[in-house]
């Protein structure tokens, strides 16, 4: 009895899933409105991190913006400023170190407010074959790619549970969904993120109940830098990919409370293919796609050994 | 748009080259196709695996324990690693008697670093010290029964790793433990593992940190430690064990999956650059298997056994060594998991959500009570 009652209530509810999207092609979905809100994000700096928080300053948000590199960041935050009467906050903190970003949550905390948009943006990438990345880097990338939500999501969930109003982003990539040879941490580490990302959603929306919603992005290649140097053989099946644009289409997907967004969409049939073709038939689709080479020629923004952190948000 | 294409460095390809690797890829696509309808008539091919080196790691107990013996009666040479000394024991007893006569048993915290590299490099040579040699051997050539001495090999690795820290000086010209007394491993099996079961909230840092050290970490450890080997000799076989959790995320186990995810992740990416490298002796298997009754996820529940079941251990790892001997590269069991993944990359997130809460998978974690811990 139970059972025909769950089972006519599924289908009911997939039902009423297919009606609202089929609305919401046709007129499109609304979008909240977020100022007063705070938004965290971390590598603000530079690239993706500092495209959004421009973009989220002139819709009136307040922003915290967090990153190791002091001067990238307050630029920003004067770049921000410039888009009218904005608040924004720059705080220096490394995210690879727990510690750091509890200290300077609660700084937020005290100083700002409850952050309501949490963006964990910050990312590295080495952009070598694993045998030749050395250790260290390769816990560097786990720390800051993935780690770090963890951090930040402790430090700034309960509050939003408390409030039941908050939203987090999770900038993955599409090195979250398929490893590419030349990125083992990279993907390693977006692989987490996303499987965090995804985890915490079901906690917090199936289980708890609560209105916080959750983003989860995965681009592909973004010419901000970070991917300097990698190619991609058909630029017109799988461009590089413009920040602003992505930028723009991160910024929408919050506003809209998109669950995945997967930058192209394209991604979303490699991946469809990925599950129905043999792994031979995959392997040669990559090596036709060149998806085995696209890191060959990878420069990247800063030498491997530099203190500095990548903060760009990163594509596949 | 010109700022489209300003990234793309070499796809200037003359015509030429794009029609022969498309030529290429349509021909390996069809040999592909060939291939599965041959071996869907006749059953694929399992490689002999006497005297291969297999590493497993969490060998103590469950899912590690009874690889071992499989691998044992394939006439393997067994190398067990586990935190656990007692476990790792008694497998080794229970090896030799499923039929293994070389199996090696090492304590080994894998969630270390620098602990994974020195029992690692110990196996590849000979170490003619004295009171090394004959210990090691101990363990394998009286079956069934205790050296007569209280010197036992895994007492060895356990020294070594006591007196880590305290007297590395002493063995500075140890780099490690298994590389010198065994050999190179040959087939890798990174299958240790820890869950937490905790909601995310109520996870005290350490633990999730802990997670990723033993789930995910030691694989790249492992890795760095025996995959230079292999790739000298071009022959080697890495196996993951990931999870179903590894593949969709799962309420009450943030931590796990993300490191489950990761284990995967760098597993296909590895496998990925093997491919590129075109290393053709090294092989990669990756496993997601949905639960498996070994105690580790006692408590948890399915709401449909029969389409979602609770693998019994023994299916499973026989499941998983066919994979192994068929070079299969992923395995996710019960078989209906390729399918459910198959729709979660094809329906909207709204409604694969409605399913997976249907089928009950967000309320496996409920009865969760897991594994007495281990100190």
């Amino acid at each position: 009895m139970d059972l025909i009652l769950d089972t006519v209530t599924f289908w009911g509810k997939i039902l009423r899933c297919l009606l609202e999207s089929l609305i919401y092609k046709i007129i499109s979905k609304k979008k909240k409105n977020v100022a007063g809100e705070i938004v965290l994000i971390t590598g603000a700096a530079s690239g993706l991190g500092r495209l959004m928080a421009i973009k989220f300053a002139s819709l009136g948000a307040i922003l915290v913006l967090w990153d190791i590199n002091e001067e990238g960041n307050i630029e920003t935050c004067r770049l921000a400023k410039e888009k009218g009467d904005v608040k924004a906050f720059a705080y220096k903190c490394d995210c690879t170190n727990r510690q750091d970003i509890y200290r300077v949550a609660d700084q937020v905390k005290k100083e700002v407010g409850d952050v309501t948009i949490l963006i964990n943006n910050a990312g590295v990438v080495t952009g070598k074959m694993f045998l030749d990345i050395p250790d260290d880097m390769v816990e560097r990338t786990f720390l800051l790619n993935v780690l770090s939500h963890f951090w930040t999501c402790k430090a700034f969930l309960p509050s939003m549970i408390k409030a039941n109003h908050g939203h987090l982003v999770c900038i993955s990539s599409a090195a979250g969904l398929v490893g590419v040879s030349g990125l083992s941490d990279y993907c390693a580490s977006k692989f987490a993120a996303l499987g965090f990302a995804e985890s915490l959603f079901l906690e917090l929306n199936l289980v708890k109940k609560t209105k916080i919603k959750t983003t989860i992005i995965c681009p592909y290649f973004l010419k901000t830098g970070m991917f300097e140097g990698c190619t991609t053989k058909y630029p017109l099946l799988l461009p590089l990919l413009d920040p602003e644009d992505v930028a723009q289409t991160i910024l929408n997907a919050i506003l809209e409370e998109q669950l995945y967004v997967i930058i192209p969409k394209i991604i979303t049939f490699t991946l469809f293919l990925k599950q129905i073709l043999s792994t031979e038939m995959t392997i040669a689709l990559a090596e036709y796609l060149g998806v085995h080479t696209c890191m060959a020629s990878f420069k990247g923004r800063n030498k491997a050994d530099e203190v500095q952190t990548e903060t760009e948000r990163e594509h596949l | 748009m010109p700022s489209r294409h300003a990234g793309v460095s070499q796809n200037m390809a003359p015509d030429l080259n794009s029609t022969k690797d498309l030529f290429v890829f349509l021909g390996k696509s069809v040999f592909s196709v060939l291939e599965d309808m041959v071996f869907t008539l006749i059953p694929k091919p399992q490689k002999n695996v006497a005297g291969e080196i297999v590493l497993i790691t969490g060998a103590g107990s469950g899912l590690g324990r009874l690889l071992a013996l499989k691998f044992a009666s394939l006439g393997s040479v067994l190398v067990l690693w586990d935190i656990n000394k007692e476990g790792t024991e008694e497998t080794c007893e229970m090896a030799q008697a499923a039929g293994a006569t070389r199996v090696y048993a090492y304590t080994c915290d894998c969630s270390q670093r620098e602990e994974v590299y020195r029992v690692a490099d110990q196996t590849s040579h000979s170490w003619a010290t004295f009171f090394v040699a004959p210990r090691i051997h101990q363990c394998s050539e009286k079956k069934g029964t205790r050296p007569a001495s209280n010197e036992q090999p895994y007492h060895i690795g356990k020294s070594l790793h006591m007196q880590k820290g305290k007297r590395e000086s002493d063995y500075s010209d140890v780099q490690g433990q298994v590389k010198r007394e065994v050999g190179d491993v040959s087939i890798l099996i990174n299958n240790a593992g820890i869950v937490t079961g905790k909601n995310f909230l109520d996870c005290p840092d350490e633990l999730i940190e802990k997670s990723f050290d033993v789930n995910f970490k030691a694989h790249l450890w492992t890795y760095k430690a025996f995959l230079p080997a292999m790739i000298a000799n071009d022959h080697g076989h890495l196996v993951c064990i990931s999870s179903s959790a590894g593949l969709t995320g799962v309420n009450g186990l943030a931590d796990y999956c993300a490191s489950k995810f990761a284990a995967f992740g760098f597993a296909e990416a590895v496998f990925a650059e093997t491919v590129a490298q075109k290393h053709m002796g090294i092989k990669t298997t990756i496993v997601c298997p949905l639960l498996i009754n070994t105690g580790m996820f006692e408590g948890c529940t399915t709401k449909f056994p029969s389409l979602l079941p609770v693998l019994e251990p023994e299916y499973a790892v026989r499941k998983i060594v066919d994979a192994i001997l068929q070079e299969k590269v992923y395995l996710y069991i019960p078989r209906v998991l390729y399918f459910l993944v198959f729709l979660k990359s094809i329906l909207s997130s709204k409604i694969a959500t409605l399913l997976c809460e249907y089928l009950g998978i967000f309320n496996v974690m409920d009865g969760f009570v897991g594994k007495k811990k281990k100190d």
